[in-house]
């Protein structure tokens, strides 16, 4: 389990949270969305989140990228809080970075304008070595020889690696992912999980709020499953996917994979037949 | 009876120079009308209150009341608190004000009209408020208010005939004066008229050009 205190005095920075998230609370007008959501991760760990529409786990991203206003608790990244208007844009944007549904690339931007504005503009890279990174980010993403292009002469599935490769160029800690694949069309899922599987793998820090539920199962190194603006479950994927011990997180479950084979009661299952996946 | 336009041929080389005077003002004042318009449809999108108002305020008044107030405003009522401006400058001021009412209203639609993905995209990248209105949402945003900026330009062009008001020699004046010496009403004022269609003409064209051009994405 990941360190949820610092410890006193000096701690080290690997017991330092890469994300913590204290009794977190948000609701948008007389709706509310988080309920007090607690958690904590740490440098390296992969953590996907899971759980039917509504339930809150976008907003959760949002909430630690600043992108929304907390309306109660606190959000540390990596000790400092970042929810109480200390920190720039550009702190924060060394901190962490988000990728979007809807990509949000820059359409009067080239490729390689997408990824080096900030680094030129924000972080005072010189030009030439942030367009150097640039390619070298896009080779990553597979994307290379797209540097040239124009945003809207891209597939959906290379908007979004173009996305991603535009995150990295500001190096963040952390990197969140907030349903990065469900604006594409089915055969472009893969392109895109593929590249996220691969940070996965290199050692970042990340968060994926994802439908996806099979390479959430693959690339997790931790799951959390919440409904109603909580967390009902979390533990590794095996725990989730296979030994799920709350009836809800069974029940979503097999809504979601049609040959889950966990053990749910039979008038469940004949309710789940009716709505469909 | 008939129209006889060599009564006016004489006079021809001085209408030109008043449409010359014309372009001039129009280009000054669609020049400095549209920087500042940028700037007050700006502050109108802030998001600190009080600057929204001020500048929902400004744009209120000033396409609620009619430019021939402003300019009389400016021309005859500022000297009584001792500002005396010749007059081609007060007619610049007050045609560049107005303006930049109208292209105000005009920059806040174009600016809404970027969707909030860009704001927040650049907020993730570490832009400030301002540096993202400036390299990512107005970039956009101007190409999305081409079309109505142009229909703005060609407005303030015919507008600037009321400059003729404050006894600026610009076309319209310079038609009255043709008109007095000749008595060739129909003829002069024929005359005027076209020269300003050549003048809006041209302004749409050049305006489309840019468009076609900056429609990339």
């Amino acid at each position: 389990m990941p360190e949820t205190q610092p410890r006193a005095g000096e701690p080290a920075e690997r017991d330092i949270p890469a994300i913590e998230v204290r009794n977190l609370s948000k609701s948008f007008g007389q709706l509310s969305v988080l309920n007090g959501i607690s958690l904590s991760v740490r440098e390296g760990e992969v953590v996907s989140v899971i759980g039917p529409s509504g339930s809150g786990k976008s907003t959760l991203a949002r909430c630690i990228c600043r992108l929304e206003k907390i309306d109660g608790g606190d959000v540390f990244l990596y000790g400092q809080k970042v929810n109480d208007g200390d920190h720039s844009n550009k702190d924060l944007s060394r901190l962490v970075g988000m990728i979007f549904q809807q990509f949000n690339l820059f359409p009067h931007l080239s490729v390689l304008g997408n990824l080096t504005l900030s680094p030129v503009k924000i972080l005072g890279v010189p030009r030439s070595q942030a367009e150097e990174q640039a390619v070298a980010l896009l080779r990553r993403v597979g994307l290379e020889e797209k540097r040239n292009a124009w945003p809207n002469e891209l597939s959906g599935g290379q908007r979004q690696r173009v996305a991603i490769a535009r995150a990295l160029a500001m190096n963040p800690r952390i990197m969140l992912f907030d349903e990065p694949t469900s604006a594409l069309d089915p055969e472009l899922v893969g392109e895109v999980l593929s590249v996220i599987a691969g940070l996965a793998e290199s050692g970042m820090t990340m968060m994926i709020i994802t439908h996806e539920m099979l390479f959430a199962r693959d690339v997790s190194d931790r799951v959390l499953f919440m409904a109603d603006g909580t967390i009902v479950e979390q533990g590794t994927p095996d725990q989730i996917f296979s030994h799920p011990e709350v009836p809800r997180t069974r029940q979503f479950l097999q809504r979601t994979l049609p040959h889950y084979g966990g053990d749910v009661p039979t008038d469940e299952r004949k309710e789940n037949e009716r709505h469909g996946p | 009876m008939g129209l006889d336009f060599t009564a006016i041929t004489p006079y021809v080389h001085m209408l030109l120079a008043g449409a010359v005077t014309t372009i001039q003002a129009s280009l000054l004042a669609v020049t400095f009308g549209s920087l500042f318009g940028v700037v007050v449809g700006a502050l109108r999108v802030m998001p600190v209150r009080w600057v929204r108002s001020l500048a929902a305020t400004y744009i209120y008044v000033i396409r609620g009341t009619p430019l021939l107030i402003q300019l009389f405003l400016i021309y005859f009522g500022l000297p009584s608190l001792g500002l005396n401006l010749p007059a081609f400058t007060a007619g610049i001021i007050g045609l560049s004000i107005n303006s930049s009412g109208y292209v105000g209203e005009i920059v806040r639609g174009g600016i809404e009209a970027v969707p909030k993905g860009q704001w927040e995209a650049s907020q993730v990248l570490g832009l400030s408020y301002m540096r993202t209105l400036r390299f990512i949402i107005l970039p956009q945003a101007i190409r999305n208010m081409l079309p109505a900026i142009g229909n703005e330009f060609v407005t303030l062009i015919k507008e600037s005939s009321l400059l003729s008001t404050l006894a600026i020699t610009e076309l319209t004046m310079v038609g009255q004066q043709v008109r007095s010496v000749t008595y060739a009403s129909f003829e002069t004022f024929i005359v005027v008229g076209v020269i300003y269609l050549v003048m809006t003409s041209a302004t749409s064209a050049a305006l489309q050009y840019v468009e076609k051009r900056w429609k990339v994405a």
